[in-house]
């Protein structure tokens, strides 16, 4: 078996992720989306400013991110002793107690695919702002789509809130500087995702793509663009 | 505002020429990355990859239904001790207090607090109960072809991939609890092994999810919209 690599058709047809259904692709109006007529899939929405917007709230969210694992999220009051704990912490001890799975499964939804995925987006969308490339950011981006739903920071914030409810009748709690933290990097998380455009970034990386290949000479072939 | 509101009539008249055009990518023989929406043309029996990103090229993601089945399954059948073990176990001055999914639920509306306990319930009982039936649905009526119409099975397929993430919920609460409850001779509280089949219904569903190609719900119901174009076009040239 060996393998082809093709070059992308033009860019006047679109197809839908969800149907397949081959769509006319339009200039929208910012701020707009292009739905697919079939089964109502967004293809995409025009965003203002998409990468400096998102790699604002990408550095804010990074800056965010070390305080809300290290520091402690709340603070146990019972019975005249106290217990403190951060997010890093409650890994650590189930890891101690031999749940493995569920100290992994926590571990890696709470701390280590949020923060994957700002490095990525950083490294991404600081390239581009840069006018920085490399090769590595097409596997980067792709990376960063992969693991998307395996980023868990929002349930794991109503977890907290549900725990503070069970843990109500048995102790006092204060919250920490963590929950604060933590807080603000959910907000600014959310904020990166929903303010990059993902045609945007692919079509300006293939660009960056082209330019590099014809600056250097090494390769003529033809792209239909 | 006002150009936004241009840009939607615009859409919607495509709409319209669309519907009597009705063309899947793979009747055009082409193929979409589905990593960096890119359009290539497709070479059958080739592995293809795509120039742009490096990502494989399938029409259909391969075994789609196959691979489906099998994760559903395995999280049918994990979702059976989830619910018989105890999930966590709280030890309150000496005092043992193991309590299943249910269980804690039934905790939760003793205390009183019932938006908490609504919100636990939705998110550990009926997100993954409803999951698993629906997946199952879509399943059997593409095997079946039973006539659930398009538009409906995608938007409970949404609806699925939606809410999978916030069953979660429960497997957080009791790691958050676990970590922060802990003084010996006081309170201490600590996972069952029901907290590891949960997780692994979670997990598995979300699989079961992402390996479902939804364009395969289309392909089977070509019949049904090429009858669907025919009206149109007859009803146009009325």
């Amino acid at each position: 078996m060996h393998v082809i690599g093709v070059y992308p058709i033009n860019s006047k047809i679109l197809l839908c992720h969800e149907c397949d259904l081959l769509i006319q692709n339009q200039e929208i109006a910012e701020g707009s989306k292009l739905e697919c007529p079939r089964c109502g899939h967004v293809l995409y929405r025009q965003k203002h400013n998409t990468i400096s917007k998102t790699l604002a709230y990408t550095i804010t969210a990074l800056f965010c991110f070390y305080p809300a694992v290290t520091e402690s999220i709340m603070t146990l009051n019972m019975s005249g002793l106290s217990q403190q704990q951060s997010l890093l912490g409650g890994a650590r001890v189930l890891m101690q107690e031999q749940y493995y799975l569920v100290a992994i499964l926590t571990f890696m939804s709470s701390l280590l695919v949020p923060l994957l995925r700002l490095l990525l987006l950083f490294y991404v969308t600081l390239s581009i702002s840069v006018n920085y490339y490399h090769s590595s950011l097409f596997w980067s981006f792709r990376l960063y789509h992969h693991i998307e739903e395996w980023g868990m920071l929002d349930v794991y914030m109503l977890g907290i809130i549900v725990s503070v409810v069970k843990l109500l009748s048995m102790a006092e709690i204060q919250p920490g500087f963590g929950l604060w933290a933590y807080a603000g990097l959910l907000l600014t998380s959310i904020l990166a995702t929903t303010s990059l455009n993902h045609h945007e970034v692919w079509s300006l990386l293939l660009k960056k793509k082209l330019l590099t290949k014809k600056s250097s000479g090494s390769n003529k072939q033809e792209i239909c663009q | 505002m006002i150009s936004s509101k241009k840009a939607n009539t615009q859409t919607s008249l495509n709409k319209e020429k669309l519907e009597r055009e009705l063309m899947t990518g793979k009747e055009a023989g082409l193929v979409l990355c589905t990593e960096c929406h890119s359009i290539h043309h497709y070479i059958s029996q080739v592995d293809l990859q795509c120039s742009r990103c490096g990502a494989d090229l399938h029409q259909r993601k391969p075994n789609s239904l196959n691979r489906t089945w099998a994760l559903l399954i395995s999280s049918m059948i994990l979702f059976i001790p989830a619910n018989i073990l105890t999930i966590m176990n709280v030890v309150y001055f000496g005092q043992d207090d193991p309590s299943t999914i249910i269980g804690g639920v039934i905790l939760l509306l003793q205390m009183g607090s019932y938006s908490v306990a609504f919100v636990v319930f939705v998110a550990s009982v009926l997100v993954p109960v409803f999951k698993m039936i629906g997946i199952l649905m879509i399943l059997l009526s593409l095997k079946y072809q039973i006539n659930i119409t398009d538009r409906q099975r995608i938007r409970m397929f949404r609806f699925i991939e939606f809410i999978g993430r916030w069953s979660m919920l429960d497997i957080f609460v009791i790691s958050i609890l676990a970590a922060l409850v802990n003084i010996n001779g006081v309170a201490v509280i600590t996972a069952g092994n029901a907290a590891t089949a949960f997780g692994c219904v979670v997990v598995l569903t979300m699989l079961a999810a992402s390996s479902f190609d939804t364009r395969l719900l289309w392909d089977y119901n070509v019949a049904e919209t090429n009858n669907c174009q025919q009206e149109l076009e007859i009803s146009h040239n009325e």
